[in-house]
């Protein structure tokens, strides 16, 4: 422990001696407050303090994650390459100490810098509306919808599996499947009929009604309101692009049984655009003491089509469910934790490779994990013709790779998302339990293998 | 346990890509070292001396055969902690200062920090450092680099001491000054290992060698054994009249044999040694190194001479640097060693020491503030001219007689 600390300290230093860090900190003290008095987004208060947060803490993560590479790397290979490592590893120290004491070092400096601007951020972000001209309407909005953290809940998704294989069934038994279909490979006809049979799920034809329920609601203060955020879709477009729509929320299951209601019902007829985002305010008492909460939609006879509610984002219920500060602190961890399996997978990397080999290695990690969905999704989509082959080599390989969009701090932060605990937990087990574990691992088993001193006869 | 270091037949083979056999750097070497012995590991570049250090070390694995260091792996950190490497060229963190890099290194070898600053002082001294203490190693010369890589490897007071050729890059005092403190720790009980191509160091300081070729041992013994010309006689003597050196060529033309008679050559070391000391006599100033050849105090004296040293400085507090030169059985001149460890500190004296030392305060007690009174009279002496001149061709004569071949 205590040689992890010493190598630990001796890292931070280089760091900041050799001016790694120095550049890194220079170009964040410029660029925060510029962006600070710069950024307007559309114009709005709200927009202006989303653009900041997202932008600032989008650059700050992604300059340390480049420091943090180039840092990690330079360290191990530096020390290989002008052999101090020759002296240190004569003394009495494991190999596996020198490596955690390199990843100590980077992580302690990034959680310092870290630190460091997510507060200037912060700071900037909690004194902009003082500086800028607004309406109480705007501050309202802006404390409604941005300084807040809101868990959103969407409705579970339904099981279609069985009713597919019925309708796929009845398809191919009378003869309809290749003709309907042509040329699609079962799979894919059963993928597309499970998106049809979901979205049907999700339609209400004129005269009917959708009942969605929720376990778990648990906003932080009982009073506050809860909001109902939808968006409609239409099969015959309106001329007024305008449907009608009557809103139930509460706790409905003494009615299913014939029994007294326990709560009040709210209800709310209205009418609003298609194709647009819009929130319902309900008082928060319509939650049942354990949680469970119904939101109903009924499409009345004065529209003339289905609403329908589109798949991912069509429906949801948010309600405060945190502070916005421990909320930007959770978010923070999100940035953190990459940092982390960063620094792990540079260590690595320069285990046997040489510096600008293993900066190139990270550097194509590091894009790559901010599209891993897109580069997951068209593995899947080119697998599908593929076989097992694939799905028991390259895939897992893939699978290893960071997800770095999968849990994108900015993005919560800009919805006034809830990042909860659990999402932190999930982010944390996965990368570094997980990920930042196995780089740790596999660089130890290398880098007790290899001869340190190079071949000189 | 027998051998502070021993190798089995230990091979290095390094192949190419694919496995190959390309070079044997080492090849079935069966090395014994014992313990508290100084061995030198002679031979030309590229004879394998590095490679069997990186492996008796562990920073290269060998291809067959075994190293045993200190009765064990090098690698285990119970046997690391208690050698000392200093590699052929001082490989330092450029951003550390010389303070900082001990520090470090201090801090790998869990010292606590009380004995952690003691000793990276007290090596700063030794090394004559302590002006450079808080600038950047990187802003360093070869010269000042190589004496941190020396006090680095001395932090742990190893018993074990492996230097890859010690001398290189150093000046002549730099080189004379590790060669005293190799003697010094010897006489300490250490055992030294060093490698090195300059055959004028070895055979100094060395008890035993081993020359190395193509990764094999192509000579070993003691120097002395390994020098020594049996056909000769060299008699050394003051200066003699013609009449006399006729007298002596008579004398030896009777027993058959043929003699040369020559004024013996000054050693290009102690002359420039001598230049250097008498311009720091005249006190002219400079940016470089501070030599010392004050060894550092931790650096372990076995407990009963440590007392023993105590004992004789505080009876005749007169004369401990005396004492301390003609101690050196291992020292293969003593008289010379001595004459030249006055010089070397000589050199240093006007910036190591105060002016003005009470001498009461400090004789009774500590045995190292003693030295310090006594060069004042030494220093005295070999300022009166006449006394330098006398003392001077003395230590050469001794010299030539040491070399054996004149």
């Amino acid at each position: 422990m205590r040689n992890i600390w010493a190598v630990a300290i001796n890292t931070v230093k280089q760091a900041v001696r050799m001016k790694i860090a120095a550049v890194f900190i220079v170009l964040l003290v410029v660029l925060l407050p510029a962006m600070g008095f710069s950024t307007t987004g559309d114009g709005t208060l709200k927009g202006r303090l989303q653009t900041f947060v997202s932008y600032g803490l989008s650059l700050t993560s992604f300059l340390l994650c480049l420091l943090t590479i180039v840092a990690s790397i330079y360290s191990v290979t530096g020390d290989i390459k002008h052999r101090q490592i020759y002296t240190v590893l004569t003394k009495p120290i494991r190999r596996f100490e020198l490596l955690l004491g390199k990843l100590a070092g980077i992580t302690l400096l990034n959680v310092v810098l870290l630190a460091l601007f997510s507060a200037v951020i912060y700071s900037i972000t909690i004194y902009m509306p003082r500086f800028v001209q607004t309406s109480e309407d705007e501050l309202q909005q802006v404390n409604n919808e941005f300084f807040t953290a809101r868990a959103g809940l969407v409705p579970a998704e339904p099981q279609v599996a069985d009713e597919v294989d019925a309708v796929y069934e009845k398809l191919r038994q009378s003869g309809q499947l290749t003709e309907v279909f042509r040329g699609m490979s079962p799979a894919e006809i059963k993928k597309r009929l499970t998106k049809r049979k979901k979205l049907e799920k999700r339609a209400a034809a004129v005269g009917q009604e959708l009942v969605w329920e929720f376990e778990n609601v648990k906003p932080l203060d009982p009073n506050q309101s809860l909001f109902i955020r939808f968006k409609y879709d239409v099969s015959v477009t309106p001329p007024d692009l305008q449907v009608y729509g009557q809103w139930f929320a509460g706790d409905i299951r003494p009615l299913k049984y014939g029994q007294p209601m326990v709560t009040g019902l709210y209800e709310s007829a209205r009418k609003d655009v298609i194709r647009t985002f819009h929130e319902i305010e309900v008082p928060g008492q319509v939650i049942a003491q354990d949680g469970y909460l119904a939101v109903g939609f009924f499409n009345p006879p004065l529209n003339r089509t289905v609403v329908i509610f589109p798949l991912d984002e069509g429906l949801e219920v948010l309600y405060e469910a945190g502070t916005f500060t421990t909320n930007y602190i959770r978010a923070v961890l999100l940035i953190f934790l990459r940092l982390v399996v960063l620094a792990a997978l540079g260590v690595l990397a320069s285990t046997f490779l040489s510096f600008p080999v293993a900066l190139l290695v990270c550097l194509v990690i590091f894009f790559t994990a901010n599209f891993s969905g897109f580069v997951l999704e068209s593995f899947d989509y080119l697998s599908e013709n593929l076989t097992s082959v694939y799905r028991y080599t390259l895939k897992p390989l893939i699978r290893l790779l960071p997800q770095f969009d999968k849990f994108n701090p900015t993005r919560y932060l800009v919805g006034a998302r809830l990042v909860s605990w659990s999402v932190v937990a999930k982010a944390a087990g996965l990368m570094i339990l997980v990920k930042a574990l196995l780089a740790m691992l596999l660089a130890l088993v290398i880098f007790s293998r290899h001869e340190i001193a190079k071949i000189t006869a | 346990m027998q051998y502070a270091i021993e190798t089995i037949s230990l091979t290095k083979v390094f192949s190419d890509l694919w496995g190959r056999a390309k070079v044997f750097a080492v090849n079935d070497l069966n090395l014994q070292i014992r313990y508290n012995e100084v061995f030198g590991l002679l031979g030309p570049n590229g004879s394998g001396k590095t490679t069997t250090l990186k492996m008796l070390l562990g920073l290269l694995y060998p291809t067959k055969g075994r190293a045993v260091v200190l009765g064990g792996d090098s690698t285990d950190p119970k046997i690391s902690a208690r050698i000392g490497f200093m590699p052929e060229e001082s490989y330092l963190y450029q951003y550390l200062t010389a303070r900082e890099t001990l520090d470090f290194y201090g801090r790998l070898f869990a010292l606590p920090a009380k004995v952690r600053r003691m000793r990276i002082e007290s090596l700063l001294d030794m090394v004559g450092l302590r002006a450079a203490a808080n600038r950047a190693v990187g802003t360093f010369s070869k010269g000042m680099a190589r004496r941190i890589g020396l006090a680095q490897a001395l932090i742990n007071d190893p018993d074990l001491l492996i230097l890859d050729e010690p001398t290189t890059g150093l000046d002549p005092l730099g080189t004379r000054q590790i060669k005293d403190l190799i003697l010094q720790l010897a006489k300490r009980g250490k055992t030294i290992l060093l490698c090195s191509h300059l055959l004028a160091d070895v055979e100094d300081v060395c008890d035993r060698i081993a020359i190395l070729y193509g990764g094999q041992i192509q000579s070993e013994g003691r120097v002395r054994e390994l020098l020594v010309q049996t056909g000769k006689t060299q008699i050394t003597t003051g200066r003699l009249s013609d009449r006399a050196v006729e007298r002596i060529r008579q004398i030896v033309e009777d027993e058959h044999c043929e003699c040369m008679v020559t004024s013996p050559m000054e050693k290009l070391e102690s002359f420039f040694i001598r230049a250097v000391a008498s311009a720091e006599d005249k006190a002219q100033p400079t940016s470089g190194v501070v030599g010392t050849a004050q060894i550092s105090d931790f650096l372990a004296p076995p407990a009963a001479e440590a007392l023993l040293d105590k004992l004789v400085s505080s009876a005749e507090s007169q004369t401990p640097a005396q004492e301390q030169t003609t101690e050196q059985v291992k020292a293969p001149e003593p008289p010379k060693a001595a004459t030249d460890e006055r010089l070397l500190r000589k050199l240093t004296k006007p910036i190591e020491t105060p002016p003005e030392k009470p001498p009461a305060e400090t004789a009774p007690v500590t045995p190292t503030a003693e030295p310090d009174r006594d060069e004042q009279t030494i220093l005295d002496q070999l300022t009166g001219r006449s006394e330098s001149e006398n003392k001077n061709p003395e230590s050469d004569r001794t010299k030539q007689e040491e070399s054996g071949d004149a």
